[in-house]
């Protein structure tokens, strides 16, 4: 087996596809773009934060700032994310198809694999590289403090996974649909599906089980209902990036526990309660997108090898 | 300022150029070694239906090694679909294809190894240089990164791009792209090439270029399959041909072959003034001769038409009999049956 490094740096399509992207103004442009749009709302949400502590309690909390900042800039790196992935892969093969390169490039040797990987490997390169020259970004928060290293982990996974995610669908539309706008407007639909749609579905599923629920939204009834809800809004919080990253974070500040946290449960046997350790989300969120994505990597490849009916 | 249109000068190089190729010499195929029980690609039955639409019905193209094969045919005649089959880029409604003796539904990968395919339009990458672009292609057939360089050298020497190897591919001008393209099919020194219209939108310069490079290549041990509607150059570089006609192939093999047989004599229309029965006696005594017929009057004049089968020394012989009897001849003249004649008698116009 070969050296799976040199395996992606003797890709074709990974040395052609950034060779074109870094070249001229454009990768320039993008990323000062990315990283002044994080900037700016990181300063807006920086000053109306501090005014508006200021004007509640006279004294500035920096914890408060801090999380808050952190959630912000990773809000907005997210909906970046969520624009750019798509927009970085949605295009790919289909491009070439528009381009009339890809007849050229199908009589080649070329792999499928390897066209699909390098197409996607060098997109994600540069959403790794915009992510990375924001950290520092995110780092401000530290020194406000509130949030530490493993916020910042949690979050460039969940990033990352997302990015991922998105991008193989991108070229999966790219190859099935064989044009450039449906298959933005179709990858652009998954992206809004895993962002509110899910969101929506947990909301609907709060409404559905509103009987079971007491005022503060606990669960009251019976040991197999509550589990059953409780994989039902499991499932839900680890589709969605920011309700992954929501409930990661609230495990990692009330129960310190990076990889896993304590579920208490509330209603079922007369009240004694008893507890159960479940991963965390992000642990779930990035296992699950990355075996679907590594399928989609799947039926990209097939699309690719099938011959043409016309 | 005036608008009046340069005169043709032979200063200006271009025209001159022009001019040049005018008369060219006629490539010489002759060191060519043609192998006619080897066909390196083949189809048989082969079918491609796009809804009601019959675009290959039934054919059976043999293309023998070493060949110069011309693929003839109207426009929608069903080239481009035959090709497309071959380079693996479509799967055929019914039939089988072979490249190489690799089957193109089973063995894509190595039909792939076999061919160079320069498809009729095409695309280059905007943000490539020439040598880039053909770095990229070899390393997609392939090429050990340390043999490319030298490789990109003797490819870009080989179509004249030599000069321009730093431009970028999307600057260069439509001949260059098609001679690029070219070299790129050569990268992996492929047995085959499958050019579709390789002449086509080129001027008459480039358009010679490309027939010399084709020869010039063939020379090289390749087999060149090639598509164009212009029978001329097909006649010119072609040791075989294949006409297509609403997908079906109409008439196949060496030149020569198909010359004599969709061509059976030269036809030599003469003019007289008078004594056509004695002129018809003196012409019937020249070797070659295979008959005379008379055609309509014209203006008063008496026409008829010899069907001779000989070389030209043999039609300057039929002059001078009438001339020699002083039978006055008023005009003389082989009627131009070239292959675009074998063409036009050959497909009927029946295009989908
Ligand atoms: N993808 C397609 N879908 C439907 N019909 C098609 C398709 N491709 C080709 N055809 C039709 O099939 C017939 C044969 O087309 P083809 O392109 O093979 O002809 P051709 O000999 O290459 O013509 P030309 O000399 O104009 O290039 C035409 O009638 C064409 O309209
Ligand atoms: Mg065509």
């Amino acid at each position: 087996m070969r050296n799976p490094v040199r395996l992606l740096l003797g890709n074709p399509v990974v040395l052609k596809e950034l060779r074109g992207r870094m070249r001229g103004p454009r990768a320039f442009i993008v990323l000062t773009g990315f990283l002044a749009l994080v900037g700016g709302f990181a300063i807006l949400l920086y000053l109306g934060m501090n005014a508006a502590s200021r004007t509640n309690t006279g004294q500035v909390d920096g914890g408060e700032i801090g999380r808050t900042l952190f959630a912000g800039v990773i809000g907005i790196e997210l909906f970046l994310v969520t624009f750019i992935a798509p927009a970085f892969t949605a295009g790919t093969i289909s491009g070439e198809r528009e381009r009339q390169t890809y007849d050229l490039l199908r009589t080649t040797l070329l792999p499928e694999s390897q066209l699909v990987m390098g197409k996607l490997f060098s997109a994600l390169a540069y959403v790794f590289l915009l992510l990375l020259a924001a950290i520092p970004m995110q780092s401000l928060s530290f020194i406000l403090g509130g949030t530490d290293l493993p916020d910042l982990f949690i979050s460039f996974v969940i990033l990352m996974t997302t990015a991922i995610f998105l991008g193989t669908v991108g070229i999966y539309f790219s190859a099935r649909i064989k044009r450039t706008l449906p298959a933005s407007i179709s990858t652009y639909g998954v992206a809004l599906g895993i962002v509110i749609g899910t969101i929506l579905l947990f909301f609907i599923l709060t409404v559905v089980t509103a009987p079971l629920l007491d005022r503060s939204g606990n669960v009251q009834a019976s040991r197999t209902t509550e589990w059953i809800i409780l994989i039902g809004r499991g499932a839900l919080i680890c589709l969605n990036p920011i309700t992954t990253l929501w409930v990661s974070i609230d495990a990692l500040v009330e129960q310190q526990s990076l990889w896993a946290f304590e579920y208490t449960f509330q209603g079922g046997s007369q009240g004694a309660t008893s507890t159960v350790t479940l991963p965390s989300p992000w642990l779930v969120f990035t296992v699950l997108y990355l075996v679907i994505s590594a399928l989609f990597f799947m039926f990209t490849t097939r699309r690719i090898r099938q011959i043409d009916e016309q | 300022m005036t608008d009046e249109p340069n005169p043709v000068s032979s200063e200006n190089p271009t025209v001159e150029a022009l001019i040049e190729n005018i008369d060219h010499p006629k490539p010489d195929l002759s060191s060519l070694e043609v192998d006619r029980e080897d066909y390196v690609i083949e189809t048989i039955h082969l079918h491609k239906r796009y809804g009601k639409l019959h675009a290959v019905n039934d054919l059976n193209l043999r293309v023998p090694r070493g060949s110069v094969f011309g693929f003839v045919g109207p426009n929608g005649a069903g080239k481009t679909s035959t090709m497309r089959i071959l380079t693996t880029l479509m799967l055929p409604s019914s039939g089988e294809a072979k490249v190489s003796g690799f089957s193109v539904l089973t063995q894509p990968r190595e039909v792939r190894r076999s061919i160079g395919y320069m498809p009729d339009f095409f695309g280059v990458y905007d943000d490539m240089k020439v040598w880039e672009y053909l770095d990229f292609f070899a390393a997609c057939y392939e090429i050990p990164e340390s043999e490319r360089p030298g490789l990109i050298n003797d490819l870009l020497e080989l179509v004249d791009l030599k000069h321009r190897r730093d431009d970028m591919v999307d600057k260069l001008s439509r001949g260059m792209k098609q001679r690029l393209c070219l070299a790129r099919t050569l990268a992996h020194d492929p047995e085959v090439l499958i050019l579709d219209e390789p002449a086509s939108g080129l001027d008459p310069r480039a358009r010679i270029e490309i027939r010399s490079l084709l020869v010039e290549l063939a020379k090289m041990g390749k087999t060149i399959f090639f598509s164009s509607h212009i029978l001329a150059d097909v006649a010119e570089i072609c040791t075989d041909i294949g006409i297509i006609e609403a997908g079906q192939m109409v008439a196949q093999g060496p030149i020569d072959e198909m010359r004599r047989q969709l061509l059976p004599h030269r036809q030599i229309v003469i003019t007289l003034l008078g004594r056509v029965d004695e002129a018809k006696e003196k012409l019937m005594q020249v070797k070659g001769v295979q008959e005379i017929l008379d055609l309509k009057d014209e203006a008063g004049r008496k026409r008829i038409q010899v069907n001779f089968n000989g070389e030209d020394a043999g039609i300057s012989e039929l002059l001078t009999a009438l001339t020699s009897s002083g039978i006055p001849v008023t005009n003389f003249a082989e009627q131009t049956q070239d292959l675009e004649a074998v063409f036009m008698r050959a497909t009927k116009g029946i295009v989908t």
